[in-house]
């Protein structure tokens, strides 16, 4: 941020000749008291004072991408514990009932950068929007790394089928997908690396059913990289039987950093 | 059909992906880390809660989930009504717009874009809305913190944005 002292301003400095900016102003936070208030009050009575206040917001949403992490303390532990305390459940029902997945994914198959992607769609997509039971499960703790993360959104190839998409976490050495319908009952679904030299490698079989989870041999964990491309294929039940792809690609998409 | 348990294996990935960038959001703003932990905290019941009012066509996930934790840290800023005069010293520096980040990080158009046309701006103007946006401050923070008048501040802040907007359009 600047120190600079404070120059003489230009001529026609005065505050009643300066434009009104107040959509800007509203979106990026600078007003309060009843300078906000009044520019509340236009964003419900002027559609186009709130359309402007909304371009605005995206504009200044590319900024987000200077902000630096802060390496974040292990919460999830807390935030569990709020989750499953009953006495929120009125707030809860003030939750807007799940979008379905089949409308969602559509309109989420371009976001291929953003790993975050595919995980708020899984949030997006569960059944209930009430709290869960408390799981029994012990929860290992949460540290936020910086390990790169690549992600990408395995476009089908027939319209009207479900993108898939894949994160792929260094750290782990594993490969997470969403659900994929992508071939019938009686073959399976076979995800391929395809590195910068064409050649494809198996990762492993897509579950028929839910997410599937692949922990990657340290061979392919080395092909791993963006721009490589993830692609599924028809393969026969238990996959391929000669290493290389035999049936045809269904579905496709390439890897990027998050 | 998702259990709940696999719901909260996937909430947890989305803590781990997307807390310390929220959490450089909340700290910077908040100022104080304890506070920045308790909106921290908060952030992620609200995206639990409103995960189904997200909507693609409007945002990106990522900028979805840094408003909210904007705003959050902003609420809880200003229900302090303590005024930071300057910005908390031990939190990491911003880069500035310079050509190395056009290059380096972004390859996407519209970051491209508002970064060439902040450029554009004078230093003081791009300066002030660069810090009501990373700061969460309002005009009058501004002007305390550069010492002008309120008005005067407001004035050049209106005119960076009214040039800002003018190249944004363009």
């Amino acid at each position: 941020m600047s120190d600079l002292p404070p120059l003489d301003p230009p001529e026609g400095d005065g505050p009643d000749e300066a434009p009104d900016m107040a959509a800007a102003e509203l979106a990026l936070g600078l007003l309060d008291g009843d300078e906000r208030a009044v520019a509340i009050r236009r964003v419900l009575a002027e559609p186009g004072f709130a359309r402007s206040v909304d371009r605005w917001r995206t504009h200044l949403a590319q900024l987000f991408d200077l902000w630096p992490a802060v390496e974040a303390p292990d919460l999830f532990a807390r935030i569990e514990r709020s989750l499953d305390r009953p006495v929120e459940a009125p707030v809860a029902t003030l939750a807007l009932a799940p979008p379905t997945k089949s409308r969602l994914w559509p309109a989420l198959a371009g976001l291929s950068s953003i790993a975050a992607a595919g995980l708020l769609v899984v949030l997006v997509a569960r059944p209930v929007p009430v709290p869960p039971a408390p799981s029994a499960r012990p929860t290992a703790p949460v540290v936020a790394t910086r390990a790169p993360t690549l992600v990408a959104a395995i476009d089908p190839e027939t319209a009207g089928v479900a993108t898939v998409t894949a994160v792929y976490d260094a750290q782990a050495g594993a490969i997470r997908l969403t659900e994929a319908k992508l071939v019938g009952d009686d073959h399976s679904a076979e995800l391929w690396v395809i590195p910068a030299d064409g050649t494809p490698h198996s990762l492993g079989l897509l579950r028929a059913r839910g997410g599937t989870a692949l922990t990657l041999s340290r061979d392919n964990r080395a092909r791993i990289a963006a721009g490589a491309v993830l692609a599924v294929t028809v393969e026969p039940i238990k996959g391929s039987p000669t290493g290389l792809p035999t049936g045809p690609v269904v579905a496709k998409g390439t890897l990027s950093p998050v | 059909m998702r259990t709940g348990e696999e719901d909260r294996a996937a909430f947890r990935d989305l803590y781990t992906l997307t807390a310390s960038k929220l959490f450089g959001i909340c700290y910077r703003i908040c100022g104080e880390r304890q506070a920045a932990e308790d909106v921290l905290h908060d952030v992620y019941l609200t995206i639990w809660k409103r995960a189904g009012a997200y909507e693609p066509s409007r945002a990106s996930p990522i900028t979805w989930l840094a408003t909210i934790a904007r705003n959050r840290a902003i609420d809880w800023q200003r229900a302090q009504k303590v005024r930071r005069a300057s910005p908390i010293e031990d939190a990491p520096e911003i880069l500035d717009t310079a050509p190395l980040v056009s290059e380096t990080m972004l390859d996407d158009e519209a970051a491209h874009l508002l970064h060439g046309c902040l450029d554009g701006l004078e230093e003081r103007q791009r300066s002030a809305i660069r810090t009501a946006f990373f700061d969460g401050v309002t005009y009058a923070e501004l002007a305390e913190r550069q010492a002008v008048p309120l008005g005067t501040m407001k004035s050049w802040v209106r005119r960076g944005l009214a040039k800002l907007k003018e190249c944004l359009d363009a």
